[in-house]
């Protein structure tokens, strides 16, 4: 269980690469017992950029569920698994490859995540799946929403690499 | 899922090595009652980890798939976590993404895994009905044997694993290998992939090498690693990014300089031979840049004029290792060599021109390719070059020559038997070769043909499924639907009674040209459909099994989990049909044949294994095999960097042989390593295959993907890996796509004049235009019903990759696949 302290709210600024950091220090509970890790997680949520200010190819950075798990989000300019927005193509990921844990890059003109270090390749417009690699599990979607015109990361469905439970 | 249970500090533990390819990464298993996990404080997880923190990079994690829920004979529930093993030299904490989902194959009542064999069952007109073993197994044995005492032991065909990791090992190869061979004695014997029982690199055996020569390490040692036919990022994939990545990127270069005191070295440079631009070649030239990497995209059935081309330069610089040729090769089969297969009584340019203008390279390629093989280094020292080749040669226009001429290269540099060097099979499934001898000679039975055309009357397949694997695999499954009628039938109408008057009718089905077929199998896979005793095998997990990988590493796979009802371990199945011919031929005053049976009365599965371990002492008469001293105990110490084959009791203590050749005595009579000779430069393509060269368009490759293991046995039933290949891909180059009207994802009819088959469009850039690439073996699509029946006269050895047809579109993108993606696999930038 998450408490209070966790949620963070942050505003991307404008449109493009805009970084969103500056995360406190997480401040959960640090002894979840075994009845607890099978509990769903109470994810914060989190402002990420105003919806009008995500224009064409956007990439965003920031971190969720907490400062140790960076994410990006994407606006991939045809409909995407998963994509919100007028045109439901915009997505967020988390940016920890899900087979060795190292950050993720964006071939923004490939449209596809590629790590570095063993070369797995995720594909953000289908849900984050491996297009090759040795991942073990696709990468973990941040579900998003817009309310009062802010996109919002209210979630993520899959596990991020490092840890047994998303919200520690 | 968003999270994975913890194993609690009492979980069991065991040591396994991955089911699936050739490399072998060790893995850690963690098994405990579901519901009482371990806790993230490091002092609470059996892990040791503290998972109340991000784990950095690199680190311990249990991924969604390397987590399930299994349930033991007794009904009771366990979680099951299988993790990689950092202290495993092979993957060093890699997993794969095929190894990453171990845990997702086992069997569990509450998945898809459920439709595992649970029971043995016997055909009759309504399909398939549950049997008691004692009832398969006496029915079964008397078929035999009325089969043999009539038309004689040949008549009695099989295809069956012959391999190490999942569904194979020491102890079910050995038990197999036993029945038939010494038991039945039966020439019509075939190995699952393939037509016959035969070495897939004979010719490496008659040049005096074995298939696998080298330690994985060398592939850190080594100047230039040379791979030709291979696609090791996808398909042995962590002895590609946890040994010649290293190697490539400079990782490796503390190593180098510790082990070659005084000599030059740098990073590693590697040549790819292959039509296709796979992700091995855009992950290579990642980690060592595009300069150091040589990609030769040749033309099919180019392979022996480009090796040879590549080896008459090295001969006419000057770069050959004449010492060791002189020392260690019988020096007058070097000279027939250059005289059959370098072309050496013609002028150098021209000859490499013309191969050149055939293999669709460049002059200046097949140059540089020599110098990276072979041009001394700075001093003078030699250059050390590791040669890897796979199915890519193996299947290729002519297996026998094809093989010849890339060891023929080795020997040529003197790249066998030193610190990075080597010449050997990258692999694809892991080996466990022990078998007494095969009954027939060289080359091998054609038992697909046996079958086809009724001289097999009992065909017995296990581990294997050749309807979707096998050349013109249509009329393999035609064979089994015809043949298997008449006996289905009679099964039919003599339900009942009593099971001499029932083998009776079987017979008189068989001598009408019916035939009895047995499957035993983990799942009811398209060829045991058409089994008239269909018996339930033990898999991965659910018995200990020994397998050695791509280096020879012996090491032990312990049981951790029940298998699924009435599942028994292969070697046990064999057991049960030996026990009852012995029984049968006693019962019929035959005690000669009743002698064939005896001795497998095996209680245990190292029982086996040291049975087998007998047969191969490591004296030294084969150069691979030999496992003295080994037993479960010293494998369980040993852990998963086990020992590599040959072993060899040195002051009763075994001792391993990581590299082979370095006594520089090789596998012939005269211990020196023979070059063999090209028969003619250019074979040629076989008068079948040329027909369909001239009517058909496009070159049909086909081969394994990074997601799929094989026959999809397993991964048609966990989603993460169906889902992406719901239905066999096939690579089209854009241009060819274009004119044809097709988009990635459309749905394509692939024909010639062996069959047709359906794929879903890939559009890629890693083939060339009139070049086609399949996802070979798959239930809703199998390549091998393009394959003709043309197999190497010398070996038996199909030309699988040799297959042109014609392509076109039937319809868009079914539903299934929109949540498929077409993005490019082969880029990374």
């Amino acid at each position: 269980m998450a408490d209070v302290n966790r949620r963070r709210f942050l505003q991307g600024s404008v449109a493009g690469l805009a970084v969103a950091s500056g995360l406190a220090p997480a401040a959960g509970p640090k002894n979840a017992d075994a009845a607890a890790v099978d509990a769903q997680p109470n994810y914060p949520s989190l402002d990420i950029a105003p919806l009008d200010s995500i224009g064409p190819g956007a990439e965003i950075s920031f971190d969720y569920p907490d400062e140790n798990s960076p994410a990006v989000l994407l606006r991939m300019g045809a409909p995407a698994e998963g994509g919100i927005g007028p045109d439901g193509d915009i997505v967020a990921f988390s940016m920890l490859c899900t087979h060795k844990g190292c950050p993720l890059n964006y071939l923004a003109e490939r449209k596809m995540l590629v790590c570095p270090c063993h070369w797995s390749s995720f594909d953000p417009a289908k849900a984050g799946r491996l297009i090759i690699g040795q991942a073990s599990q696709s990468l973990p979607q941040m579900r998003l929403e817009v309310r009062d015109g802010m996109v919002r990361a209210i979630g993520i469905d899959g596990l991020i690499y490092g840890r047994h439970t998303n919200i520690l | 899922m968003t999270r994975v249970p913890l194993p609690p500090t009492n979980a069991k533990t065991f040591r396994t090595v991955c089911q699936f390819c050739i490399v072998g990464c060790g893995y850690r298993v963690f098994k405990w009652p579901e519901g009482k996990n371990g806790t993230p404080e490091p002092e609470g997880n059996a892990l040791g980890v503290d998972f109340r923190e991000q784990q950095p990079a690199d680190g311990v994690w249990i991924s969604t798939n390397m987590h399930t829920v299994v349930t033991d004979k007794d009904g009771s529930r366990h979680s099951v976590a299988i993790i990689p093993d950092q202290d495993c030299q092979v993957n060093g904490g890699l997993e794969s993404v095929r190894g990453g989902g171990l845990a997702q194959t086992l069997y569990a009542p509450d998945r898809e895994t459920k439709v595992r064999l649970m029971k043995p069952q016997l055909l009759g007109a309504g399909g398939h009905a549950d049997a008691a073993w004692d009832e398969a197994v006496d029915l079964g044995a008397r078929v035999i044997k009325a089969v043999i005492d009539r038309w004689g032991a040949d008549a009695v065909g099989m295809k069956f694993f012959d391999h190490g990791g999942g569904g194979g090992g020491f102890e079910n190869n050995w038990a197999v290998g036993r029945f038939f061979f010494s038991g039945i004695g039966t020439r019509r014997a075939s190995i699952h992939n393939r037509p016959a029982y035969n070495s897939e690199v004979h010719a490496a055996g008659d040049a005096g090498l074995a298939p696998l020569t080298n330690a994985y390490v060398d592939a850190q040692l080594a100047d230039t690693i040379m791979i030709v036919g291979a696609n090791p990022y996808e398909t042995q994939t962590n002895y590609f990014l946890n040994h010649m990545v290293l190697n490539l990127n400079g990782e490796s270069q503390t190593l180098k300089e510790k082990t070659f005191t005084g000599e030059p070295t740098a990073s590693g440079r590697m040549i790819i031979v292959d039509p296709r631009r796979t992700m091995s070649v855009v992950a290579a030239e990642a980690a060592a840049g595009a300069e150091n990497v040589l990609h030769l995209q040749i033309e099919p059935g180019t392979d022996i004029v480009l090796l040879n081309a590549i080896a008459r330069i090295v001969l006419a610089r000057r770069w050959h290792d004449i010492a060791f040729m002189r020392q260690r090769t019988e020096w007058q089969t070097f000279e027939a060599y250059q005289r059959s297969s370098l072309g050496v009584d013609r002028p150098l340019d021209e000859y490499i021109a013309e191969a050149a203008a055939h293999c669709g390279v460049a002059e200046t390629d097949l140059h540089k390719a020599a110098e990276w093989i072979a041009e001394p280094k700075k001093g003078g020292a030699r250059r050390r070059t590791l040669f890897h080749y796979e199915k890519g040669l193996i299947w290729g226009l002519k297996n026998y020559e094809n093989i010849a001429s890339i060891v023929d290269l080795a020997l040529m540099t003197g790249n066998v038997g030193k610190p990075g060097t080597g010449c050997s099979r990258l692999g694809g499934h892991q080996e466990a070769y022990v078998r007494p001898p095969y009954p027939g000679g060289r080359p091998a039975l054609n038992v697909d043909e046996a079958v086809r055309r009724g001289e097999a009357k009992v065909f017995w397949i296990g581990g294997c499924n050749p309807v979707l694997t096998t050349l013109r695999a249509e009329a393999m499954e035609n064979s089994l639907i015809e043949r298997g009628a008449s006996v289905r039938n009679v099964l039919e109408e003599t339900k009942g009674k009593p099971v001499g008057e029932r083998v009776v009718a079987v017979v008189e089905a068989l001598k009408e040209g019916g035939m009895f077929i047995l499957a035993q199998d983990l799942y009811m896979t398209a060829s045991a459909r058409h089994a008239h005793v269909v018996l339930p095998a033990a898999g991965w997990g659910e018995m200990n099994l020994t397998s050695i990988n791509g280096e020879r590493r012996l090491r032990l796979y312990e049981r951790f989990v029940d298998p699924p009802g009435d599942a028994r371990p292969d070697w046990k199945i064999m057991a049960l049909f030996a026990e009852r011919l012995r029984q049968l031929y006693e019962e019929d005053n035959n005690p000669l044949m009743a002698n064939r049976f005896r001795d497998y009365r095996w209680k245990t599965d190292e029982d086996v294994f040291i049975h087998a371990r007998y047969s191969f002492k490591g004296d030294g008469s084969d150069p691979m095999e030999g496992y003295a001293g080994i037993t479960y105990d010293l494998l369980r110490k040993l852990g998963n960097n086990g020992i590599q084959t040959p072993v060899r009791l040195v002051n009763k203590v075994p001792v391993g042989t990581p590299r082979l050749f370095e006594n520089g005595k090789f596998g012939t009579p005269s211990g020196k390593a023979r070059f063999i000779p090209a028969h003619r430069p250019w074979p040629g393509y076989a008068a079948t295959i040329e027909r369909q060269r001239q009517r058909y368009r496009f070159w049909i490759n086909n081969g394994r993907v990074n997601h799929i293991w094989q026959t999809s046995y397993h991964h048609q039933h966990i989603p993460f890996y169906r889902e992406r290949y719901p239905i066999p891909c096939l690579e089209l180059n854009a241009a060819d796509a274009q004119e044809l009207g097709i988009s990635s994802g459309d749905l394509l009819e692939v024909e010639n004049d062996v069959g047709r088959v359906r794929a879903m469009a890939y559009i890629t850039d890693a083939v060339k235009p009139n070049h086609a690439f399949m996802l070979f073996g798959q239930p809703r699509g199998a390549a091998g019903d393009l394959i003709s029946d043309h197999v190497d006269p010398a070996t038996t050895i199909p030309y699988y990759k040799g297959a042109w047809a014609d392509i076109r579109r039937i319809g868009p993108a079914p539903d299934e696949l929109k949540t498929v993606s077409f993005l490019p696999r082969n880029k990374v930038e």
